[in-house]
């Protein structure tokens, strides 16, 4: 693996993209200000950071991975000096690289806005400050973690197949399938119920989400970078 | 050095509709072969097949003395290509093209893209989306061209062009020939092959059906397209019988 030739890559994705993460990132970072605008704009904010993460998951798989093909710059990708893996790589660096600068920024918005007033139960709690700060960067992982896990998989799905089909597919099934079935049928099991009554409190199953979220994601990247190895065609 | 530029042995490669198969080809380096066939007849498979793109099921691919797929930087960094499905960033310039390009290439020939530059009547500075085909394909040659390809391998590279940027790009290919480069190119225009090719191949369903010196098929005034059909014809008559 020639990490050269992969950093030439990545900066080359990242220079191309640099105009839309801009925009990503200054309203991801808007979205948490919202609130002083007024008691009614923090649901505004909310949406905003939600949209920020979604759309941004959508511009980088498509832009960046499937948008090669549909744009016919694979080819030219494809016949510089480069084994496919590093063509592979290369490109889940550059979407994680774009992904996570307007994704931390919306992470934060959402975990400043969230319904959960961390910062009031901070300052009533009795622990140091380094515990509040760590506690905090343990939610903003969290939170982070979980759209990474799905960003991963889209991500994925869409270097393994490069098929806008099979990549819109697996955006439906893990939003409307899996993400509103979980928020419909999850709060009604009483497991699912204590576990997030435990990640409220900071409990074990904080630390035990963020240990399975890196998990994830670790499997996605490996899972991707065997199959693309398997590969016969590359335009 | 290895004399041959490319050599094939029994190169198959299926897909569901189609299969190009037993592919046996050679070029000796410095020579320019045109392949020639219908749409959908492997032209562009095989000449992906050379490049890596396309992994062939079964037989021996060499480039340059090196085996494909196995020492494929290798090969990728000595040929060059330019296909007809090929496409520069369109909201990237000319110029962060050539940069990135350099980046890839210790034998980027700084003076080279300079005069093409100037002979193309290409601007640096200009994005690709504002380019018209034609210039698109002078910006891939150039990008190709600059790095002293030891072979330039090239898919239909005058389709779609006007006569002008067609005849500029012929010219390019001739003085490319000249210095004794290796050039396989497909194309649909047989006037183009006989110009150009010291060698045809003839690819029909999958299969090469001839290959000899340009001379031999056009032979008393023939046209390469005349010659082309006469042997499809004679293959598909000996088929049914």
């Amino acid at each position: 693996m020639n990490a050269e030739v992969v950093y030439r890559l990545v900066k080359k994705d990242c220079s191309l993209m640099r105009g839309p993460l801009c925009v990503y990132t200054l309203v991801a970072s808007v979205a948490a200000f919202l609130p002083a605008l007024g008691p009614g704009w923090k649901g505004m904010g909310v949406t905003l950071a939600l949209n920020v993460l979604i759309g941004l998951s959508f511009h980088v798989t498509l832009g960046t991975v499937l948008g090669e093909r549909e744009k016919k710059t694979l080819p030219f990708v494809m016949s510089l000096p480069l084994r496919p893996q590093e063509v592979a790589l290369a490109k889940l660096v550059s979407s994680y690289a774009m992904f996570f600068l307007p994704a931390a920024a919306a992470a934060v918005s959402l975990v400043f806005l969230s319904p959960v007033d961390i910062f009031t139960a901070m300052a009533h709690d009795g622990r140091s400050i380094g515990a509040h700060v760590l506690g905090w960067c343990a939610y903003f992982a969290l939170v982070l973690g979980a759209w990474t896990v799905f960003f991963s998989t889209v991500l994925a799905s869409a270097i393994v197949t490069e098929s806008l089909g099979w990549t819109v597919a697996v955006i439906t099934t893990l939003l409307f399938v899996f993400g509103n079935g979980l928020l419909q049928l999850a709060p009604r099991l009483a497991l699912f119920v204590r576990y997030i009554r435990d990640l409220q409190r900071g409990g074990p199953s904080l630390p035990l989400t963020l240990g399975v979220e890196l998990l994830a994601i670790a499997l996605v990247i490996a899972a991707t970078l065997w199959l693309q190895s398997r590969k016969t065609s590359f335009v | 050095m290895e004399s041959k530029a490319i050599r094939l042995r029994q190169v198959r490669k299926a897909y569901r509709h189609y299969t190009l198969d037993g592919i046996s080809l050679d070029l000796t380096r410095g020579r320019t072969l045109g392949l020639v066939g219908q749409n959908g007849a492997g032209k562009s498979t095989l000449l992906r097949i050379l490049l890596g793109l396309v992994r062939a099921d079964a037989g021996e691919t060499e480039v340059l003395g090196w085996r494909m797929p196995e020492e494929k930087p290798r090969i990728k960094a000595r040929v060059g290509f330019v296909s007809e499905d090929m496409a520069l960033y369109g909201s990237a310039t000319l110029e962060w093209h050539m940069d990135f390009i350099r980046t890839l290439y210790p034998n980027w020939d700084r003076m080279r893209a300079t005069a093409l530059l100037e002979r193309f009547s290409l601007r640096p500075e200009q994005k690709i989306r504002g380019m018209s085909r034609g210039q698109q394909v002078k910006a891939l040659l150039l990008l190709t061209l600059a790095r002293s390809p030891d072979l330039l391998i090239l898919d239909e590279p005058t389709a779609g062009l006007d006569p002008i940027v067609r005849q500029d790009v012929l010219n390019e290919l001739r003085t490319l020939k000249e210095a004794g480069r290796s050039l396989i190119f497909s194309s649909h225009r047989g006037e183009d092959v006989e110009d150009l090719a010291d060698e045809v191949a003839f690819i029909h369903g999958g299969q090469l059906v001839a290959h000899a010196e340009t001379a031999q098929f056009v032979r008393g005034g023939r046209r390469l397209e005349q010659t082309f059909l006469e042997i499809v014809s004679a293959q598909s008559k000996g088929r049914v019988a």
